[in-house]
């Protein structure tokens, strides 16, 4: 018994000596909830960050400028910015917010994604700098089939 | 889960794809009848010998099957990256793939 007990100490501080790498992570569908719900992008970006001031500089933003299919249209995002955090939003499905990544140490930003989109839109990008700023792009988008039937 | 892990000098780069069906409120309404039918993918995360070098929280609005591409730093060839989703209804799913 003396010794299953003292297994099971050990156990439990492998678990806790975890905790603190998966700290510096956030996951923002907890800790903002509000922002997701945000049927405006406006809306979203202040409920997420507090203020919706952004500079419209720094990062660049690719996608197709006439999109085939809604259902998959492929984002590119990278940035040089000292960041934080980076938020996808565009404004035409239901609601705002589509992703946030946490940018952890050693990440870099330069991510892809596939979204979806009900019809032709704009779409923005938020970079949280480390400074406190917000830096953003924006691109506006024709979508030929909507993607958000299934 | 399909992932893939390329090093090139430092940096890693990493492309991967969950399969989810990624039902957002409005088609489960149409299709089911139910809005709470909705399921999708709300947080992924990717992990390297215990220090997380990737984080997602997401919405219903990525892709079905949704592909995704990242890149860090920190991280040697044969090392192992884990990559996990949790969805809305509490399923999770954890792939792992060596960095090569």
């Amino acid at each position: 018994m003396q010794r299953r007990k003292f297994l099971s100490l050990g156990a439990l501080a492998a678990a806790a000596a975890f905790v603190p790498a998966s700290l510096s992570a956030e996951d923002y569908r907890k800790t903002k909830p509000d922002a997701w719900k945000a049927h405006t992008v406006e809306d979203a970006i202040t409920k997420l960050y507090g203020t919706s001031v952004s500079i419209e500089k720094g990062v660049k933003l690719t996608t197709p400028d006439v999109a085939a299919n809604g259902g998959a249209i492929p984002v590119d995002i990278k940035s040089d910015i000292d960041a934080k955090s980076v938020a996808v939003f565009q404004d035409v499905n239901p609601e705002s917010a589509v992703a946030v990544f946490t940018v952890l140490e050693g990440g870099i930003i330069d991510y892809s994604i596939k979204m979806k989109m009900k019809k032709s839109g704009t779409i923005t990008i938020i970079v949280e700098g480390k400074d406190g700023k917000l830096y953003s792009a924006k691109k506006t988008l024709d979508v030929a089939l909507g993607g958000c039937e299934g | 889960m399909k992932i893939k892990a390329r090093i090139k000098g430092d940096i890693i780069s990493v492309k991967a794809m969950a399969k989810h069906e990624m039902m957002t409120y409005d088609v489960a309404e149409k299709k089911t009848g139910d809005r709470n039918n909705a399921n999708y993918i709300t947080h992924i995360s990717a992990t390297v010998n215990g220090k997380t070098v990737f984080e997602m929280s997401t919405s219903q609005f990525l892709s079905k099957n949704p592909i995704f591409k990242f890149k860090f730093k920190g991280a040697a060839a044969g090392e192992k990256l884990i990559i996990t989703w949790v969805d809305l209804k509490g399923n999770t799913k954890t792939s792992k793939s060596k960095i090569k």
